[in-house]
């Protein structure tokens, strides 16, 4: 609610204030989960899990936001560190936004989350969430194609192909006209089977980018690819097992891309065999067939040929127990940074020999056995406990699809966003890609651009005054506005936008319709006619008789309120209207007032005034204004003084008009009471 | 700010004519759906040529002949330039049919209207759109946005909506079906709301259908029958469109073990039939919630088919041992193997002929659906067949001839030749639709990664085993069949096999001839309704949420455009107008608006008291209108006072003398039995009697007559003023 900070609390629909908060993912990788709020709408952009960490640990610090408010919630991709507590948010808070992700990640999702179910060796009551748990959130998912507009409430917005994996979105959010770009993770480099993350053709106001690479420049691909093949060639040859840790989905299709095609190039090598150890890349074949529209054109033109992801020299292994461990091979083994698993299993297996290698081919988290190995420490500790010499040799070549400081550049100076939030990298490389953006354009004067790095649930705070703009429209809008015209209408507000119209524009213009509602009340009423039609004259300033189709006498009283007297039985008949009830509540207590003056005595319509009677009363109420002393007592003609204080006001009784020069308010008061007099005894239909 | 609207129907109008429609909107045109007839008549060709050179963009809707048949003759031989707008599918589906139509007549004559490179040439221009995607058109189009948006009936049908500064929206909607099909959701037509144009089919306002069970179940039966009886099945269905419907539902039918039919073969015949699967298989993502929730949740692919075999000769088909149900192309029985099989079908008793839509007039789909009793068709069957002896000789000599003049030319040229060559190829190499005609993976799950099976190092060598009964070693007939019709058969596949596989003609010149049958047709013809459109009933109710502000009814016999022009005239307010397209009559659906953009002061708005409606918030404002923008005003440099003219003018609140009195409206549109429910929660209660809503034991009664006035009525009582006040929280009042 409206905070009592400034001096006018401003509802949050109505504030300027855009704030975007890391929940997590903030001066940090892994657990991915950003808050923006703006109008009243708060969306969550992304909700992952921290790799390095377990259980609630692992989660985004969700504890800070109530989940019942948010109305929107986004998810980039399928990796874990970035959908990896949606199924618990989902289903164990009190979440009942929307949420939305692209088909092809959607389609992973299920399969990635129930295998880190099943991998995860953690005890079930630490658990986030069980198979049941995903299973039923699958329902509450709703998918969204590439460039698909949607508006949920007043948000709208839609997804670019961001590369980095199969089905990985860049939303544009736009709220009141106000844009926000959200990269997810996203590769500006095409590779073998992803398109390039796309240039969006709006611009958006603040841009909030991954940083995870800093200001590393990727090795070119054909560099990376070769050394790659180079170093499994080189421990093959000498003896060894290659072991490539990857995560199971994304990178690794494309690394199997390339060592298909690297085999069938050299016959040589068909002897030693390539397994991919995952059961669940096998369980995700059939989406990897099917979404190949979210793939690059070459994929999708080789598609009508054939299918490049049936492979000729990789075997699948099911498990560690059905491969016979008995000279030089190729291992793909999930997952990627060796928290456990297959791939911990393997490298445990094989660091004492030398001859092994390992290569890490993807971005390792603080806190995993891979980011420990590269630092080539003496030994490691295996899960079991016991220290093992580490022997092996272990490389290290990015394949991840993230982008590097040339194309976060590039991609900036394409889009020059006026507001830049950095998210998704260590708080040293973010810190660097700041200072080497700021440089950038330190000395650009036409462009100017800020750059935030928020730590974890610290907020960024940016005003966006949008200007309210109206459209005018239909019978209002016939003339051409000029200046000091007045406008009155209706002023429809949906979604940001407002349109001003005629009440009687409204069903054209808008969804709604006007409506009218009539009122009928019946009293019951014993009097005679006479005194009922004196009653209303009092009350109304004009009594309209009215000719009743049924031979009712009905009378139709400030042109709006129909009484219909029908024997004992008066109906009051009115079209609604805050005016019109108020003059039906003052007719309905006349007609009850009426009715107990019955048999007192009969009160005559007056027709004309009765002049005497009006000077004797006009009198009276002057003397009991200004004292006895201020009224003569009698007089003759139409005219009359009244004297108080030594100001004299002349009385005109036929004309009703009160002169007095020394004194305009007194003047007034006597004009006024003399004019009210009149009405209350004259017929309106004797007006002066 | 009032925009130009002309509409001029080139065809589709007044009849069941394709579809095919000029709209202006002010400079820019647009030409909506490029359908032709099966017949490729020349009436429509000398219309379009007329206009050709006018037209911004083509927007298709469809992936049929009827929506976007002359697509390739108007870019191949009208040098139509603009861009195309099409969703995804329509631009795969849409090449498919026009391979598939294109190949079906080469199969049976010299067609010549255009070639399959007008058709890679007319659907490169195709910009592939997703459902809900806006897309602001530049240039002459300035301030146009067009959007496609869900329209059921095929794979990617769209509904245009065209946008013009953000206020007209004009509707372009024929062919749509609201229903949920299987592999299809339905049109999201409810969802639009007073469009300022609608321009919309009346084919089937006066249409009604059988429901869909029953269609289904008379489907089967017929199936059931005739396969029982021995006999075998035509299904006449187009190439990428309702067939993937009917192969999903058949597919579904044979994979049931309870339904009796796997005894039976059931084929998919057409040239593309592989990629229309391959196709389907990949664009699971605008297919219905349904299929997309049962492929995230077991994977598995809705188009993967077990029972279904792709086909794409007919010779493949009749090797098919046994009763067969083949779905084959095209539904008017006009060209392709559908006509081919009628041909050498109907005259058996045994078989069967299910035709499952209306085609156009003077087609032989037609003539079978009209007259139910038709005992015998005379039919001009038209064949294309390898020249021999004399014939080819004579061919081969002419060529010869033409090869030696030929000859001086090109040496003359060869330079330019060689560059237009290398061009050539590269057009070539862009045909990459491959049919594969052998095709047997297809079916079957197809596997990720090689086979960890390991196979000793030595030269492959199967050792068959013989096997043995009490008479000795079992003869295997297939071994002592003589190969009798080899040969001739692979003269039908190279016949048959697609230009695009750039077979060189020379090499197996070829003559179409005709011949005139008379065929006794005592097969069962049958006409059930997988049209997938939206019924009679269904329209008129959608039409009538929509309440357009303007109609143009298209194609449809003239009764029916007659009966949705009084529809469309009798919903909603009464400035309605609507009008009847007829053939080259322009139409002026101009629609006067008068718009201007004002600015809201702050303290404008922060004096508003807001009250819901809907999903909107409304209040009545006064305001005066200022050019002064305070911001500027102390400011009178030139330059700000040009600033201040652009600048739209600035709403500021009056003083509270000067505000006038209004009339209250109440916004809002109530319904009896809603205000029920909120009386229910007031514990007060409440019946209807005859239409009428008796509250408080009768005490009060509300009342709603058909222009939706609502009436309260009763006695003075403390019941009425609470009625009444519960009434009115059901209105925005201002």
């Amino acid at each position: 609610m409206a905070k009592r900070k400034s001096d006018v609390p401003v509802p949050a629909e109505e504030s300027d204030l855009l704030v975007i908060r890391p929940l997590g993912a903030g001066q940090e990788v892994g657990r991915s989960c950003i808050m923006l709020e703006f109008k009243g709408k708060k969306i969550m952009l992304d909700c992952g899990i921290h790799p390095g960490l377990s259980g609630m640990d692992a989660l985004p610090f969700v504890d800070l936001i109530e989940a019942d408010q948010i109305d929107l919630l986004l998810i980039s991709h399928f990796h874990l560190d970035h959908c990896g507590a949606l199924p618990w948010f989902l289903q164990k808070t009190t979440f009942k936004g929307r949420c939305f992700m692209t088909h092809a990640t959607k389609a992973i999702y299920r399969w990635l989350l129930s295998d880190y179910i099943k991998v995860s060796n953690i005890s079930t009551d630490q658990m986030l969430y069980t198979e049941a748990d995903l299973e039923a959130s699958m329902e509450k998912i709703e998918v969204i194609n590439f460039h698909e507009e949607k508006d949920v409430g007043g948000v709208r917005f839609w997804a670019y192909n961001a590369g980095h994996v199969l089905g990985a979105a860049m939303f544009m959010i736009e709220i009141a006209g106000v844009k926000v770009l959200y990269t997810g993770d996203f590769s500006r480099q095409e590779d073998r089977h992803l398109m390039a993350a796309e240039i969006p053709t709006v611009r958006p106001d603040i841009l909030i980018t991954e940083s995870t690479y800093g200001t590393h420049i990727h090795e070119k691909r054909e560099d990376r690819e070769s050394r790659f093949t180079g170093l499994i060639h080189e421990i093959v040859n000498r003896g060894g097992r290659c072991l490539i840790p990857v995560f199971a989905l994304g990178r690794a299709q494309e690394l199997l891309l390339i060592l298909d095609e690297y085999w069938s190039l050299h016959p040589e090598l068909h002897e030693i065999p390539i397994y991919y150890a995952s059961s669940l890349a096998q369980k995700c074949m059939a989406v990897y067939q099917t979404y190949i529209n979210a793939m690059n054109d070459k994929i999708r033109r080789q598609i009508a040929i054939n299918n490049p992801f049936i492979f000729k020299h990789i075997s699948s292994l099911k498990g560690i127990d059905q491969f016979e461990d008995v000279g030089p091979c190729v291992i793909m083994a999930s997952p990627g940074m060796m928290q456990s698993g297959l791939s911990r299993e393997l490298f445990e297996a094989w660091c004492t020999d030398p001859k092994n290698g390992c290569i890490i081919a993807g971005y390792c988290v603080e806190g995993t056995l891979a980011k420990h190995v590269l630092s080539e420490p003496e030994d490691i500790t295996s899960m079991a406990g016991q220290k093992l010499p580490m022997k092996l040799s272990v490389d290290y070549i990015s394949f991840s699809a993230h982008t590097d400081y040339q194309q976060t550049s590039e991609f900036i100076r394409l889009l020059k966003p006026p507001h830049v939030v950095l998210v998704h990298g260590e708080a040293n490389e973010m810190n660097r890609l700041k200072a080497a953006l700021i440089r950038e354009y330190e000395h650009d004067p036409d462009t100017q651009i800020r750059i935030y790095n928020p730590r974890n649930t610290a907020a960024v705070e940016l005003h966006f005054k949008g200007e309210k703009t109206a459209k005018v429209m239909g019978s209002l809008a016939f003339e051409k506005p000029v200046e000091g015209q007045i406008i009155s209408g209706v002023l429809v507000k949906r979604n940001f936008k407002y349109q001003i119209v005629a009440p009687s524009d409204i069903s054209k213009y808008t969804d709604m319709t006007v409506s009218s509602v009539t009122q009928r009340m019946g009293i019951h009423y014993s009097g005679n006619l006479q005194t009922l039609q004196a009653v209303l004259s009092h009350v109304s300033p004009d009594v309209e008789v009215v000719d009743s189709d049924k031979g009712l006498k009905t009378f139709r009283l400030f042109s709006a309120i129909d009484v219909i007297v029908d024997k004992t039985l008066v109906t009051l008949e009115w079209a609604a209207d805050s005016v019109n009830d108020m003059f039906a509540d003052a007719v309905l207590s006349a007609i009850l007032k009426c009715e107990s003056l019955q048999g007192s005595r009969t009160v005559v319509l007056p027709t004309t005034v009765d002049h005497i009677r009006f000077k004797e009363c006009l009198i009276e109420m002057l003397q009991d204004m200004f004292g006895d002393d201020a009224v003569p007592k009698v007089f003759k003609g139409d005219k009359f003084v009244v004297t108080v204080d030594g100001k004299r006001a002349n009385i005109d009784l036929t004309a009703l008009e009160v002169e007095c020069n020394e004194d305009v308010g007194f003047q007034q008061v006597v004009q006024t009471a003399v004019l009210k007099l009149y009405q209350s005894l004259a017929p309106k239909a004797e007006k002066v | 700010m009032t925009s130009i609207i002309k509409f001029c129907a080139l065809s589709g109008a007044l009849d069941d004519s394709p579809h095919s429609y000029l709209l202006k909107v002010d400079d820019f045109t647009f030409l909506l759906d490029c359908g032709w007839d099966e017949k490729c008549s020349e009436g429509f060709i000398h219309e379009l040529k007329k206009h050709v050179n006018k037209i911004d963009a083509v927007l298709l809707s469809y992936p049929d002949q009827l929506h976007l048949g002359a697509l390739p003759y108007a870019v191949g031989k009208l040098g139509l330039t603009c861009p195309v707008y099409a969703t995804v599918p329509v631009y795969k589906m849409g090449q498919m049919f026009m391979y598939d139509w294109y190949q079906s007549r080469d199969n049976m004559e010299d067609f010549d209207l255009f070639n399959l490179d007008d058709v890679d040439n007319s659907f490169d221009k195709v910009v592939q759109l997703k459902y809900s995607q806006s897309v602001p058109l530049k240039g002459k189009g300035q301030g146009l946005i067009i959007t496609p948006l869900p329209a059921g009936h095929m794979l990617g049908g769209t509904v245009w909506k065209i946008v013009k500064d953000g206020e007209e929206d004009i509707i372009y909607a024929v062919d749509y079906n609201h229903k949920k099909e299987r592999h299809l959701n339905g049109c999201e037509l409810e969802k639009i709301q007073r469009p300022s144009l609608l321009i919309t089919d009346a084919y089937n306002t006066l249409y009604a259908q059988p429901r869909r069970r029953s269609r289904d179940e008379k489907l089967m039966t017929n199936i059931l029958q005739t396969m029982r009886g021995g006999g075998n099945v035509l299904v006449a269905v187009d190439t990428a469109g309702r067939v993937l419907e009917l192969a999903h539902m058949l597919e579904q039918l044979w994979r049931n073990q309870e339904s009796g039919l796997r005894a039976y073969s059931l084929a998919l015949l057409n040239n593309v039939a592989y990629n229309v699967n391959e196709f389907a298989k990949s664009q699971i993502e605008w297919m219905s919630d349904k299929l997309m929730k049962s492929f995230e949740g077991a994977r598995n692919n809705p188009f993967g088919f077990k029972y279904l075999q792709l086909c794409h000769t007919l010779p493949e088909v009749l090797r098919i041992a046994g009763s067969k149900v083949v779905l084959s192309s095209c539904p008017d029985l006009e060209c392709g193997f559908a006509r081919d099989l009628f041909a050498l079908w109907c005259s058996d008793a045994r078989n069967s002929v299910i035709l499952t839509s209306r085609s156009g007039q003077g087609t032989l789909g037609q003539r079978l659906h009209d007259q139910r009793n038709l005992k015998s068709v005379t039919l001009e069957l038209k064949q294309r067949v390898k020249l021999e002896g004399a014939e080819l000789e004579d061919y081969r000599r002419r060529e010869r001839e033409k090869n030696i003049l030929s000859g001086v030319n090109k040496i003359k040229d060869q330079t330019a030749a060689e560059s237009s060559e290398s061009e050539d190829d590269v057009k070539k190499a862009r045909h990459d639709i491959v049919v594969r005609t052998d095709d047997k993976t297809s079916g079957a799950v197809q596997h990720f990664f090689k086979s960890s099976k390991k196979h000793p190092t030595m030269f492959p060598y199967f050792e068959d085993k013989i096997k043995f009964d009490e008479y000795g070693e079992i003869i295997r007939p297939e071994d002592y069949v003589i190969a009798e019709s080899e040969d001739h058969e692979m003269a039908d596949y190279s016949m048959e096999k697609p230009k695009w596989e750039e077979e060189p003609e020379a090499e197996c010149p070829t003559k179409c001839i005709s011949t005139t049958t008379t065929l006794a047709i005592n097969a069962s013809i049958m006409h059930i309704d997988f049209e997938g459109r939206s019924d009679g009933e269904s329209i008129i109710k959608l039409i009538e949420s929509m309440k357009p502000k303007r109609t143009i009814v298209v194609r449809g016999s003239p009764e029916s455009c007659q009966a949705l022009q009084n529809l469309c005239l009798s919903t909603g307010s009464s400035d309605n107008k609507a009008f009847i397209a007829r053939k080259g009559e322009t139409i002026d659906a101009t629609i006067e608006s008068h718009i201007y953009q004002v600015r809201l002061k702050d303290s404008l708005l922060s004096s508003l008291s807001f009250g819901k409606a809907r999903d909107a918030e409304v209040a009545w404002i006064d305001a005066r209108l200022t050019y002064q923008a305070e911001d500027l005003r102390d400011l009178d440099d030139k330059e700000n006072i040009s600033l201040r003219k652009e600048q739209a003018p600035l709403l500021e609140p009056l003083e509270p003398k000067d505000i006038p009195g209004h009339e209250t409206s109440y916004i809002n549109e109530l319904k009896l039995s809603d205000f029920k429910q909120v009386l229910v929660r007031n514990g007060i209660s409440s019946e209807f009697i005859g239409g009428v809503l008796w509250c408080c034991n009768g005490n009060v009664a509300l009342r709603r007559n058909e222009s939706g006035r609502v009436t309260l009525e009763g006695c003075i009582s403390d019941d009425y003023y609470r009625v009444r006040e519960l009434l009115y929280e059901q209105y925005a009042i201002i």
